[in-house]
């Protein structure tokens, strides 16, 4: 099991480090470089020497991605451009919101997909799998940010039932203020995904439907309660963890959109500030923060998926 | 083309294509036509500012009095033109990256597919984020950070298919009768594989209108007066009080199109599955090597 996740790990590590080299190499591919950046474009020579020698960019580009690679696994990914302020501690502010959404979604997700899935794999061809398959397209065809527009008119300005603008607020300080706040956004994000797990689900049940041991269940006359439930359900959840899994890695960078559309401090609105004030070492540190989650996620997903089913040979 | 126009007459037999196509037909007649219409995008009237639909405007007027319809119709000029541009982009570089990862394998495919893999480390609005990060805001860094993220797309669709022919007798036939790894490539394997490509062209062109809007409601897409959906959106959301309708009919006229193309992607892909009968290969049909 541990040599399995070594190897994983050691399969994405070339990807990791690629990524990390565009990411490293964002700064001096924009017009001036990293002085220009730090400088403006009103800087002297003696200054742009200057700070050329402090940030050591006469040494060689191979020693400077070191320096840079190395300072970002021991925790600094510099200073701020803009508020001055270590940028592992603005993200450490953030983290947790866009998690904490996230985690919401999900669970907005499974509890509208799971029944939908459910409902037209028990019928499928019939009009209510019809029905429930257009509401899977419509769930993923609609776009977040209109459909939060959508929730914000009829919740906020209409029924003045909820804020139009969903602040943080940690789930143990106050769970109802919490509600309040997060309900919106991830019903918006919960909405969409509830598409994806509904469609994947649905797929996955009715061929674990046409499997032989199904038949062997119905024809020794057990009821058809346990043979979806105790049987049909257990196997087809497997494949699915793997979906609930990714779009929970997605939900670390990819609520971006979500979170402009009811202002919620997260990762992904601190990333949009970012780039529109170029804060460039914050831009770095926003995205290498998102692609290693992203990739430690979607690693336990896949061995959570090996521990789980034991058809998966890891050894 | 044979086979293309008899999958065309298939796609467009059935009706839910038929309504996708309808309407994706109107949006592009209109943006095509929209310089000689009677309606000016940038036109302010600043003593109608953010009201409803009426006669004059049907969907109202912006904060600075602009008819919020004509600016639609242009922001369809832009959207439709992105995705094109995009798709075309996606398509240019990820169609032989797919193509040689496929047909070459070994080393190349390992290299190729590896760097596809480095694409696909960030979901996808994020590396468009990052692409606009680099290269400033203009309406070319939207198009190439919306192209750039179709990419890999392309590439594993590609690919999977060219290995599926890959051992095929008529590919064998023309390597054996000496056809270069180009010829062969181009013309024996590409020519067969256009069916799931063209699926990806539609359904990417969803996904890039998507992607454009959203980078716009972000505020770093194609920069103002330009029109565009998603841009019209952010405005919008500030006057969700004062002009309900200012951000909800933009979107509508954007969900609708996502909607159509998400439809007629799904309507091509299960036409091309249900399609059981042998096919010819274009190979042998357009002579030898």
């Amino acid at each position: 099991m541990i040599g399995y996740i070594l190897r994983r790990l050691a399969q994405l590590l070339p990807v990791l480090l690629l990524a990390s080299v565009g990411i490293w190499a964002m700064v001096y591919a924009i017009p001036g470089g990293p002085v220009g950046m730090i400088l403006g474009e009103n800087a002297t020579p003696e200054q742009i020497a200057a700070l050329r020698a402090e940030l050591g960019l006469d040494r060689p580009v191979i020693v400077q991605y070191w320096a840079w690679l190395t300072n970002a696994l021991a925790g600094d990914l510099g200073v701020s451009l803009h508020s001055r302020q270590p940028v592992v501690s603005l993200i450490g502010e953030r983290l947790p919101a866009t998690i904490q959404l996230g985690l919401a979604a999900t669970v907005v997700g499974l509890l509208i997909g799971i029944p939908v899935a459910v409902a037209s794999a028990l019928m499928p061809g019939s009009w209510l799998d019809r029905a429930l398959s257009g509401w899977s397209a419509l769930a993923l065809g609609v776009p977040t940010f209109w459909l939060g527009i959508l929730l914000i008119l009829l919740f906020a300005v209409h029924l003045r039932w909820l804020p139009s603008a969903s602040g943080y607020v940690p789930f143990w300080e106050s769970p109802i203020e919490m509600l309040r706040n997060i309900l919106l956004p991830a019903l918006t994000l919960g909405i969409y995904v509830s598409g994806i797990f509904a469609r994947f689900l649905r797929a996955s049940l009715v061929a674990e439907l046409r499997a032989d041991y199904v038949r062997t269940a119905r024809s020794k006359g057990l009821p058809e309660r346990d043979v979806v439930g105790r049987h049909v359900m257990r196997n087809a959840m497997l494949p699915f963890v793997t979906i609930v899994g990714l779009m929970m890695a997605n939900f670390i960078g990819g609520t971006v959109v979500t979170e402009a559309v009811f202002t919620y401090p997260g990762l992904g609105r601190l990333l949009i500030t970012a780039i529109s004030t170029r804060d460039y070492p914050l831009i770095q540190g926003c995205i290498l923060v998102i692609l290693v989650i992203y990739i430690l996620i979607n690693v336990m997903v896949d061995v959570l998926y090996a521990y789980i089913d034991p058809r998966i040979e890891y050894a | 083309m044979r086979r293309s126009r008899e999958l065309a007459r298939r796609v467009v037999a059935r009706g839910a294509a038929q309504v996708s196509l309808a309407w994706l037909a109107t949006l592009v007649v209109l943006a095509v036509l929209a310089p000689v219409l009677p309606i000016d995008p940038l036109a302010q009237d600043l003593l109608a500012e953010l009201e409803g639909p009426s006669a004059a405007h049907w969907f109202g007027t912006d904060e600075l009095g602009r008819d919020i319809m004509a600016r639609v119709i242009y922001g369809a000029r832009t959207s439709l033109m992105t995705a094109a541009g995009a798709v075309a982009i996606a398509g240019a570089v990820g169609v032989p990256i797919g193509l040689m990862a496929g047909f070459f394998g070994g080393w190349r495919d390992a290299v190729l597919m590896r760097l596809i893999d480095v694409l696909l480390a960030l979901p996808g609005i994020l590396l468009a984020m990052a692409i606009i990060a680099v290269v400033g805001r203009s309406q070319a860094a939207a198009l190439l950070a919306v192209g750039i993220t179709g990419i890999p797309s392309f590439a594993r669709i590609t690919r999977a298919q060219v290995l599926s022919l890959r051992k095929r007798d008529f590919v064998v036939a023309v390597e054996a009768l000496g056809g270069s790894a180009a010829y062969t490539m181009f013309r024996t394997v590409l020519p067969n594989s256009w069916s799931p490509i063209l699926v990806q062209v539609v359904v990417l062109s969803s996904v890039a209108i998507l992607l454009e809007a959203a980078l716009a409601f972000l505020g770093i897409g194609i920069p103002p007066p330009t029109p565009s959906w998603g841009e019209m959106l952010r405005t919008g959301k500030t006057y969700l009080y004062e002009a309900p309708t200012y951000a909800v009919l933009p979107g509508l006229v954007l969900t609708l199109t996502i909607l159509s193309l998400d439809m007629l992607g799904r309507v091509m892909a299960s036409v091309l599955e249900d399609r059981h009968e042998i096919e010819e290969p274009a190979a042998l049909q357009g002579g030898r090597p």
